[in-house]
């Protein structure tokens, strides 16, 4: 069972239930209900579709508020200092292998001393 | 939410190596090493079509091969400031694919006594909407709205 957070995003993007609330979230933030709406299915179907989505990452809903309405999370994925994020891991991964890279020269060096 | 916004921002980052700084600086203009240290994981960097022409104004080339898929990269840059062995400034030449502009890298290389402190600074980053990874998800909601007829 792929449990890796981009397996949970593609199978909770897999249902044509969820891709349509995801559209509707696009415009606003929406509770429940507001999201059943155009759906012939129980409050409890999208409530559980929702927990799909939320666990995907793909939305993020309040924890206090009493109808909890649920709102689009896309920015983590598009973030401009995630961006940069991603730029400075692969720096980091690249002086790591620049570090392994210098210490096989030396000790090579040192072997042929 | 998804406002364009247009961020640059230079990213700088430091690491002592241990080694002579004559080593550490070599190791950014042979070829030959560049090939078993600069490629990200999932990527090959093939030695013999690495280009550094050593020299202010002189070349600085590679490619990037992805393991998996051979799809290729290539990165074009050109030396800016050579000053054997404290510092190399390299111009790389713009990724729109990447959403990538012209950006500069920047290393500067430090004697302590023995080790070498290395300051990278590479910029700048401008990430319209973003860039790569939100340009991606709003394309794909976009054409999802499309497909549900909004």
């Amino acid at each position: 069972m792929p449990t890796d957070q981009l397996s949970r995003t593609f199978a909770a993007l897999g249902d044509p239930t969820r891709r349509q609330i995801l559209c509707r979230l696009a415009e606003s933030e929406a509770t429940v209900s507001e999201l059943a709406e155009p759906f012939p299915v129980t409050l409890a179907a999208v409530s559980k579709h929702l927990k799909v989505l939320e666990r995907a990452g793909l939305i993020e809903r309040d924890r206090e508020a009493q109808y909890r309405p649920s709102r689009l999370q896309i920015e983590p994925l598009g973030d401009a200092s995630d961006w940069i994020e991603g730029r400075r891991l692969t720096w980091e991964q690249r002086f790591d292998r620049l570090d392994a890279h210098l210490q096989t020269l030396q000790k090579g060096t040192k072997d042929d001393d | 939410m998804t406002e364009a916004t247009t961020k640059a921002e230079d990213l700088r980052i430091e690491r002592v190596f241990d080694a002579p700084r004559e080593l550490v600086f070599k190791a950014w203009l042979s070829p030959e090493q560049l090939s078993s240290w600069y490629g990200p994981a999932h990527f090959s960097v093939p030695g013999d079509r690495i280009v550094v022409e050593p020299h202010e104004g002189g070349r600085w080339e590679l490619v990037m091969v992805q393991r998996d898929s051979g799809a290729e990269h290539p990165l074009r840059s050109r030396i800016v400031e050579l000053r054997e062995p404290e510092l190399l400034v390299i111009e790389n030449e713009a990724l729109p694919d990447h959403g990538m502009g012209v950006t500069r890298t920047r290393v500067e290389f430090f004697d302590e006594g023995g080790s070498t402190r290395m300051v990278l600074t590479d910029g700048p980053y401008e990430a319209p909407m973003g860039g790569m990874a939100g340009q991606g998800w709003a394309a794909a909601f976009d054409k999802l709205s499309a497909v549900l007829g909004g």
